[in-house]
């Protein structure tokens, strides 16, 4: 105690709370209801993703990196696709481009509206969660239409995509936009931006000043609505986005001020959310007739990569912010040396947990979830903290022992024999 | 024999409004769910809830003192004894003179009770939600005082038997009154009163102290089983009893006197439109309110009341008091 009585509490905002979606920690001190310090603990959802990649080939990576999170699937898929494809020099046909910016840009709608249901429902405002989910139905199943699928949708792979967009598929497409330009948006418009509530609680929260924003190196909508211009599609002119007229949305075209708090942050949302519908009608019109893979056959394309070497960088624009992937080839292996990935939300998180200090803790979880956090994106390192505080890494072995014993303690009828085979993946001589 | 029909009403009040209060849950969580595009729960989930809380067991955490059991119990035993104050269609059966000083008071034990549950519990979510209890609690008992007391006066001044008391709705009501100043002035205090009520049961704006998203149910962090079923049913008793306040003043009309009936079924129809006024009230102030507006940083609720309520109530008192007073001659 230091010989002086403290005053201050301490709170644990996490690793499970009602506010996260996923396990992360901040400890929050507070002096009443103002925050003086928050502690950022990262590390609850590790789940070893780099380490199996390098023990899959280049085109199980694809399922793989889709899995990372659930609601950026197309994205780490595509981003790690041009890694590929930079790295063995493959060129993408034109119409695979345009595909993959129409289901990137539709990703980008259903990411948005869900994040402004989760900022409507953390300052208790669940009318507007069920209104923004419900709409985001109709997206989820214009992808599932497309893509087979809801959520892992598929439909990338490397030098092109999967399936071709047929008329009804566009049809459908179209459609969505005109009952969102009608329907939708206008609602989304008066709750987020003229709304008194969603206005008194988050004007002036979580404030992330544009010195603050270039600093800590905060990515997409959280940069935006601090005022940085900044936008990967757009800076680094990438795929056939300069053609579509792509812009980094800031909120000053919308309100005419930008303060960097929660309330610019939905304005960037609800902005890109109109210039991704733009962006998909322009992409539909300007889609050219042609191939859709760059190579026909994955054990063609397989063969090519295993000749492959060097390095490949990947960046796109995820809905959350800039993503990153670099592969490193191994010659003669069909697997890569190195994968590594870094998530929007991981500048993001220490960001906004800079620009918390100072203000109430009302506003930690809508300026959390403001961020659109993607922990499970973030997570990278296993570090253990036992009660005696010591650390201790947990292999994959000790984790499966621990499952097999837990199932066993659970249901003593389970017979077979605690064996650490089959996990799923080819085993080298790691273990 | 006059104890022992007291005492077996008492306990028939104590009963049937459990049993609407909770059955209130389960209509306001359908109507919400409703107008947000949801199916909702079935409309017996409260009860459901109540009973499967009362069957688990009930975690005491190792810091708790004596108090995180027994405020519970008290929450509870505070909300049975105000009904024997609450006007529910006819006169309260406790009923006396100033009782409404009485009523104001154990309403307000309920609220402190949770405080003292909630810092007894050892829990940081549950003290910051006690510490934004107890000021919202001071600033919304201000204005509503104020506007109850107001209107009480006014009417003691008509002539009635018992002044202060809860009775007294049931000889006059404020628009009985009938100067346009008066029904103006009770237009505006009706205002705040639903303010109240929806502060008094923490919905919509005022969904403060228990922030499900912020502080994990704040108070309510540490309770469970048994315990938090017995809170839970004094929550929905309160906010039964707190509507019936509201009802009391503004809508105290009973329509057994115009159908003609006398004696037990007087009360009983009385009792039972109660219920639907009360339920209208509440479906205003709580679902309509839920549904249409977020929570509130602590700091903007109490301004609310102390710059928009306050003065919103002295206004409305001094509309309603200025024909007695004589300035408008």
């Amino acid at each position: 105690m230091n010989g002086k009585l403290e005053y201050w509490v301490k709170i644990p905002i996490g690793p499970i709370h009602p506010a996260l979606e996923e396990p992360e920690k901040f400890i929050i001190t507070l002096d009443g209801e103002r925050i003086i310090n928050v502690d950022v603990k990262l590390g609850y959802n590790l789940r070893g993703l780099e380490w199996i990649a390098m023990r899959r080939n280049y085109i199980q990576i694809l399922y793989l990196a889709e899995r990372i999170c659930g609601i950026c699937s197309f994205s780490h898929n595509h981003t790690y696709s041009r890694a590929v494809e930079e790295m063995a020099g493959i060129e993408v046909p034109e119409r695979a481009e345009y595909i993959r910016v129409i289901i990137g840009e539709l990703e980008r709608i259903h990411s948005h509206l869900l994040n402004l249901g989760v900022v409507g429902h953390t300052i208790g405002y669940d009318t507007t969660l069920h209104l923004s989910w419900l709409a985001r139905e109709r997206v989820m199943d214009i992808l599932e239409a497309i893509g087979g699928n809801r959520v892992n949708y598929s439909i990338n792979t490397i030098g092109g995509v999967r399936r071709d967009l047929e008329e009804k598929h566009i049809r459908a497409i179209l459609d969505m936009i005109e009952n969102y330009r009608n329907e939708v948006m206008p609602k989304i418009e008066e709750i987020f931006l003229y709304d008194p509530t969603v206005e008194a609680r988050l004007r002036d929260a979580g404030v992330i000043p544009k010195r603050i924003a270039i600093e800590y190196s905060a990515q997409g909508p959280t940069a935006r609505g601090s005022g940085v211009k900044k936008d990967v599609r757009y800076n680094e002119r990438l795929s056939v986005y300069p053609d579509l007229g792509v812009k980094p949305i800031t909120p000053k075209e919308f309100t005419g001020v930008v303060k960097g708090d929660v309330f610019d942050r939905m304005v960037v949302r609800v902005g890109e959310l109109w210039q991704s519908m733009e962006l998909i009608e322009r992409a539909i019109d300007q889609m050219p007739e042609g191939k859709i893979k760059a190579v026909p056959k994955d054990n063609t394309l397989l063969f090519q990569l295993k000749k492959a070497e060097g390095e490949g960088i990947g960046r796109y624009e995820a809905p959350r912010g800039e993503l990153i992937h670099y592969v490193m080839a191994q010659k003669g292996k069909d697997v890569p040396a190195k994968w590594k990935m870094r998530e929007p939300t991981f500048p993001n998180l220490f960001a906004i947990a800079r620009a918390l200090v100072g203000e109430q803790v009302a506003d930690v979880p809508v300026a959390i979830a403001s961020i659109d956090p993607c922990l499970s994106c973030t997570d990278r390192v296993a570090v253990v903290d036992a009660n005696t505080g010591r650390k201790k890494v947990l292999t994959e072995r000790d984790l499966l022992r621990l499952s097999i014993e837990k199932t066993r303690e659970l249901n003593p009828n389970v017979r077979a024999k605690p064996e650490v085979v089959g996990v799923g993946c080819p085993r080298g001589g790691v273990l | 024999m006059n104890v022992l029909y007291a005492t077996l009403g008492f306990l028939g009040i104590y009963a049937y409004v459990s049993f609407a209060s909770l059955l209130w849950g389960g209509i306001d969580r359908k109507l919400v769910a409703r107008m947000q595009r949801r199916m909702g729960p079935p409309l017996l989930q409260p009860f459901y809830d109540f009973l499967k809380l009362v069957g688990k067991e009930s975690i005491i955490p190792r810091d708790a003192n004596r108090f995180f059991e027994l405020a519970p119990v008290l929450a509870l035993a505070t909300s049975i004894a105000l009904l024997a104050y609450t006007p529910l269609g006819f006169e309260p059966i406790f009923g006396t003179k100033g009782d409404v000083i009485l009523f104001i008071y154990l309403l307000t034990l309920i609220g402190f009770l949770r405080v003292v549950g909630a810092v007894s519990s050892g829990s940081p979510y549950a003290q910051i939600g006690a510490q934004r209890e107890m000021i919202i609690l001071v600033s919304r008992e201000g204005p509503m005082m104020l506007a109850l007391f107001t209107i009480l006066w006014r009417l003691s001044d008509l002539g009635v038997t018992k002044p202060f008391s809860m009775g007294t709705f049931y000889e006059h009501n404020v628009w009985e009154l009938g100067t346009p100043m008066s029904i103006i002035g009770a237009v505006v205090l009706l205002l705040v009163f639903l303010a109240w009520l929806a502060s008094e049961i923490e919905v919509g704006y005022f969904d403060i102290p228990e922030a499900e998203t912020e502080l994990a149910e704040g108070t309510m962090a540490e309770y469970s089983g048994r315990h938090l079923a017995l809170f839970e049913l004094a929550n929905a008793i309160k906010a039964f009893v707190s509507a019936s306040l509201v009802v009391a003043i503004f809508f105290p009309w009973g329509i057994s006197g115009y159908i003609g009936l006398t004696g037990l079924p007087a009360v009983v129809i009385d009792l039972l439109f109660h219920t639907l006024k009360v339920f209208a009230v509440l479906f205003v102030s709580m679902s309509l309110f839920r549904a249409v507006t977020g929570r509130l940083r602590i700091n903007q609720a109490v301004s609310l009341f102390w710059t928009r309520m306050l003065p919103a109530a002295i206004v409305g008192a001094l509309l309603l008091a200025i024909d007695t007073l004589g300035v408008v001659a």
